[in-house]
């Protein structure tokens, strides 16, 4: 009791000092509206985390243009609906920058309602900042002027991938399996369309839909890729999706390659181990070689402070929001949103950009697979993923179909 | 002064409408808006339960198809707005509630009447089994009900009434306000009708009903009309807050939270639903700010309401109002504030616990920072504490119990 009084006591003093320095700017503050709880959280905490661990280094370094970075995290629990619940309540709470990257499903939903919040409060904006929802659509057909993705969308990462598997006369049949929802259908669509494009000689002996989520046993699944015969599985599967299909092949003994999207979800490697190691392949705008020697003590760190592996992309979009944010001076929607329009800048992987006619990030993106004995391992083992292939940013890019409105 | 006494609970409603904008802050509207959707979805719940003896698993399928009604002629007011002609183009979104209405019945008079022969569990059962059908059907008919990422509209379309534009959730609020008073009016009106008296006569004893010509299930499916149309309406409120549907408003999370709020309020009194409406939509937008545990609340003061106290709060409430107008409350009240007074020992012991038994599995909680405590799992102290208010408790009830039954 009397500790709790101390503590009380310390901190109106330190209230007490916060008045006195109100000659500060505010703080700026990000709400991240992602999966924090339940089953997808896997996907949801790391970039909470990854968020609040590069926060604490640019604060350092004097945050936005003197303000103090903080995050906010909001959980959806993946549902779309209570994602609107969410980000009412940051927007009623002042936040006027949006971070969210699971699920297409949510991201739509965002989309739309940021839009129509920005067209009904011409003075109050709010900008969304997508890590990971990859639908093609949102920077083409439905682009906005509120909306920026920093990852490549599903288009350009299957655009890659075919490039590859084309390279490769060894695939002969392919086997598609995919979450029943508009990223899914993206990819398996993708995936056929490219195919028969560059290797018409393919043969798609399967291409299977899930629902989103609520799988949690793959086995009638694996089987059907067994029967199909396949030599190489496409997925686009994340968070426990893809946890749980990686587990399940291979405690069936499917030993066939599994090109995916986030084969790097955390668990996945936990889980897979030595019977993943050359058969579980990633397509992502960094691996797990960590050339970089303080890159790779900062993964040592992020793995050290939080229990999760350093999330690349998550730390890209907060320092480019930073240099946005400092080369317009302000930390005002719009004018932060016209200044990352176009804006370049030099990641851990290369040079990436922030396309201006789009919002869609151009960046260097590799293939790499799951190898043993890596000098920096992920989820504290010793296995993560070795570059296989490197595409430029030129080689990553596909046109769009985007016209967009800028605020006057 | 008898004169008004009828009407005193609906002045004072109408006046609490109409102030509490005024009184709350504009972050509070959001929440509001949710309350008023769920009062009606709660009343509309208990004329199948509190009055019909009907126990539904599946009024959520209701209000979902209520909602994609709405929501889908949402849409075709905003595609007819363009035109400028047509029947769309003429009905206002403030309307849009009678079409979720229309909807909900609709739907209950198709596949209401097989289900109305019998009452208890196999009615129980067979609302299941509808609530599950029609959310797996959602999945399969992606062209209406969206697929994953649900249906979205945009509600500033249309004719205006009453200038609301519908911009902003304090437009909202005056829809809301509408038509909350509204639906409880007619849902209170309801219960004095013959068919409402009939309802309950059916609930309490459905032989003696068909014995004095009033066969069982004719009364049962009227009932089920009346009541599938009032969760449609409370769907298409829900479709104008959120301005998007998606499958999980059907499923059997939505149906269960029905439930708690109808039992956690009280099955027996009329205003029983909204208390516990207000009560649970408070519990679940407010706690989850604080504390990650908040779901598992929710859920004790289910278990709590339906074990010790089966007439819901608004028995509580019943209960004092009845002691005040016999005068006896002076005799009363020591012995119910001492009762009180053990039940929020217990409380406090139990959330003591809840935080406790959260921080040895998932780390400290932000209920526990909210309060002000810093708790050690591994201490004495601190289990200690949660026997001591366990038995101050039981002692404070047991020393009064004599007291109360003296004065009941």
């Amino acid at each position: 009791m009397v500790k709790t009084l101390l503590n009380r006591f310390a901190v109106s003093l330190l209230l007490l000092a916060g008045v006195a320095n109100a000659a500060n700017p505010e703080p700026v503050r990000f709400a991240l509206i992602d999966p924090l709880t339940g089953p997808m959280s896997v996907v949801g905490q790391p970039a909470l985390e990854q968020l609040k661990f590069t926060a604490d280094r640019l604060n350092e370094e004097g945050g936005i243009n003197g303000h103090e970075i903080r995050i906010v995290g909001f959980d959806n629990k993946i549902n779309p609906q209570e994602s609107l619940v969410q980000l009412q309540k940051a927007i009623d709470d002042g936040i006027r920058f949006i971070i969210q990257g699971n699920g297409s499903s949510v991201g739509s939903a965002l989309l739309s309602s940021i839009n129509k919040h920005n067209q009904r409060n011409p003075e109050d904006r709010v900008v969304y900042f997508n890590y990971a929802a990859i639908e093609p659509s949102f920077t083409n057909e439905r682009c906005s002027f509120w909306h920026f993705r920093f990852d490549a969308n599903a288009d350009m990462k299957m655009n890659m991938l075919t490039d590859w598997v084309a390279e490769n006369d060894d695939f002969k049949k392919v086997f598609l399996i995919n979450q029943d929802y508009s990223f899914g259908q993206a990819v398996s669509e993708a995936a056929m369309r490219m195919l028969k494009e560059k290797r018409p000689d393919i043969e798609i002996v399967g291409n299977v839909f899930h629902p989103l989520g609520k799988v949690k046993d793959f086995s009638p699944y694996i089987s059907k890729i067994k029967s199909s015969d396949a030599d190489v599985v496409i997925t686009g599967n994340w968070g426990q999706d893809i946890n749980l299909l990686i587990k399940s092949a291979s405690e069936y003994g499917v030993d066939v390659p599994f090109l995916t999207y986030y084969g790097n979800t955390p668990g996945t490697i936990t889980q897979v181990g030595e019977k993943g190691v050359d058969r579980i392949y990633l397509i992502s705008e960094y691996h797990g070689d960590f050339t970089d020697p303080e890159i790779a003590e900062r993964q040592e760190k992020m793995y050290k402070q939080t229990g999760w592996d350093l999330y690349p992309r998550v730390s890209v979009m907060l320092e480019m929001i930073k240099k946005a944010g400092d080369k317009a001076g302000s930390v005002e929607p719009v004018k932060l949103a016209r200044a990352l329009e176009g804006l370049q800048f030099k990641s851990m992987a290369g040079d990436v950009t922030m396309r201006a006619s789009d919002h869609q990030i151009q960046m260097p993106t590799f293939i790499s697979v799951l190898k043993n004995n890596m000098s920096h391992g992920a989820e504290g083992t010793d296995f993560n993923f070795h570059e296989v292939a490197a595409f430029n940013a030129e080689q990553a890019t596909l046109p769009t179909s985007c016209r967009m409105r800028r605020p006057k | 002064m008898s004169v008004f006494r009828p009407f005193a609970p609906w002045l004072i409603s109408l006046a609490v409408l109409l102030l509490l904008p005024a009184v709350t802050g504009g972050s509070a509207v959001s929440v509001i808006n949710v309350i008023a959707i769920h009062i009606v979805f709660a009343l509309s719940y208990n004329m199948l339960l509190g009055q019909g003896g009907m126990l539904s698993f599946g009024h959520a399928a209701f209000f979902g198809l209520g909602s994609y009604a709405a929501i889908h002629a949402m849409n075709a007011i905003g595609d007819a707005a363009y035109a400028g002609e047509g029947f769309w183009a003429h009905f206002p979104v403030f309307l849009l509630p009678l079409v979720g209405f229309a909807g909900g019945a609709l739907v209950a008079l198709v596949v209401g009447w097989p289900f109305c022969r019998r009452a208890g569990t196999a009615f129980a059962m067979i609302t299941l089994g509808l609530g599950e059908l029609v959310a797996t059907g959602t999945q399969m008919f992606p062209s209406v009900f969206g697929g994953e990422t649900g249906v979205f509209s945009n509600r500033m379309v249309g004719p205006v009434w009453f200038g609301l534009e519908l911009a902003q959730p304090a437009d909202v609020y005056w829809f809301m306000a509408f038509w909350v008073f509204a639906a409880v009016l007619a849902m209170w009106a309801f219960t004095r009708t013959p068919l409402g008296r009939m309802s309950n006569a059916v609930r309490d004893n459905p032989d003696r009903t068909q014995f004095i010509g009033y066969p069982p299930r004719n009364v049962r499916f009227l009932v089920f009309i009346a009541s599938g149309g009032m969760a449609g309406l409370a769907g298409g409120m829900a479709a104008v807050n959120y301005e998007i549907v998606t499958p999980e408003s059907l499923s059997l999370v939505a149906s269960g939270l029905a439930l708690v709020m109808a039992a956690v309020g009280g099955l027996g009194i009329f205003y029983g639903p909204i208390v516990g409406a207000v009560v649970v939509t408070l519990m679940n937008s407010l706690l989850s700010d604080f504390t990650d545990a908040s779901v598992l609340y929710v859920g004790i003061v289910f278990l709590a309401v339906v074990m010790f106290a089966p007439s819901g709060l608004a028995g509580g409430l019943e209960q004092i109002r009845q002691a005040w107008h016999r005068a006896e409350l002076a005799r009363k009240w020591p012995g119910w504030l001492v009762g009180a007074a053990a039940v929020i020992a217990w409380i406090l012991a139990l959330v003591l616990t809840v935080e406790l038994v959260y921080l040895i599995r998932h780390g400290d909680d932000k209920l526990a920072q909210a309060l002000g405590l810093e708790l050690n799992a591994a201490s004495p102290l601190a289990w200690g504490t949660v026997v001591i208010l366990l038995a101050v408790g039981y002692g404070l009830w047991r020393v009064t119990a004599k007291h109360r039954e003296a004065n009941a």
